[in-house]
């Protein structure tokens, strides 16, 4: 792909982000829904992760800190996707 | 979340035995992408891996109270073949397990065979649905059946491994009927996003590799 297009696309993928991001529902997914309807309570994770849920826990407005999150992982993935394509192809 | 499995739902000969298969397979699709990868692909690997990773941060609600979100692994697959999805699939997990607690570290390889590998591997039913140079239609429409096959899949292969764990309180007679239900219907959402950003990235890019493989067919 073109340069200009891979810029154009990263631009769209965090501008969607920013505008998605509110709306993102908090209904349970498929798996929790099922243990759900099947009363499995939940475990208390022993990893609880950096950023549980895609938040910081230090900000209290939820769509600044899904908005971090969301922005610290693009760059996660970027970096490692990238990473591993150059490395494989050595 | 949709399909990652938490910490205390599997128990651990099952957790151990899904982690040997799960990088076993990726040792092997190490070795395969090898040979197969261009390196000038890496930043569009990179652009469209960061794609799947916001995607799956954005659930869209289902109706019957849940919700589901794009898992990728078709969308990928289709666009650079099934070895690369692999790996990247994997990584894109890796960062949601270890910095968002999105599924468990435990768990871990059984969630890479359910999203990452069968996602992945979901490429050749692409191939065998679409046949020897498929016209527009044809391709798109494999793409849209394999997306929600690769969902349902996951969720038959979550289902059993929930179901034969004593951590979880039902048995598969009740895990399986349950997740199939529900992702029998959340999948048709993966086939809903996945066929459009095919599509998108068709016209943007035609020669993208495995896309190239789907249109000609070279090694089928």
């Amino acid at each position: 792909m073109k340069r200009k297009s891979e810029a154009i696309l990263l631009a769209g993928i965090i501008v969607a982000l920013i505008i998605l991001a509110p709306f993102a529902s908090s209904n349970p997914d498929g798996l929790e829904r099922v243990a759900e309807s099947l009363n499995v309570e939940e475990h208390k994770p022993f990893w609880k992760g950096i950023m549980p849920d895609y938040s910081l826990e230090n900000v209290s407005n939820p769509y600044i800190s899904t908005l971090a999150g969301g922005l610290v992982g693009i760059f996660l993935v970027l970096a490692l996707t990238f990473l591993i394509g150059k490395t494989v192809s050595k | 979340m949709e399909l990652h499995i938490p910490d205390g739902c599997l128990d651990i000969p099952i957790c151990i035995l899904m982690y040997i298969i799960s990088l076993s397979v990726l040792a092997f699709c190490w070795k395969k992408a090898k040979n197969e990868f261009q390196s000038k692909f890496s930043s569009t690997l990179a652009v469209l891996s960061s794609l799947v990773f916001v995607a799956q941060m954005l659930n869209f609600p289902i109706v019957g109270g849940t919700s589901g979100h794009l898992v990728g692994g078709t969308f990928l697959a289709t666009i650079f073949g099934p070895y690369i999805t692999a790996l990247s699939m994997t990584i894109v997990l890796l960062i949601q397990a270890i910095f968002f607690a999105d599924g468990g570290i435990t768990t871990f390889g059984a969630n890479i065979f359910n999203m990452a590998i069968i996602g992945a591997f979901s490429y050749y039913l692409v191939k065998l649905l679409s046949g020897r140079n498929p016209s527009t239609k044809r391709f798109l429409a494999s793409v849209f059946a394999t997306s929600w096959l690769s969902i349902v899949l996951g969720a038959f292969a979550c289902a059993l491994e929930i179901g034969f764990s004593q951590a979880f309180p039902a048995g598969i007679t009740i895990t399986i009927p349950a997740m199939l239900f529900w992702h029998v219907i959340i999948g048709i959402g993966e086939g809903a996003i996945t066929t459009p950003l095919v599509s998108a990235i068709m016209h943007i890019q035609p020669a993208l590799p495995a896309i190239q493989f789907s249109w000609r067919a070279p090694d089928s």
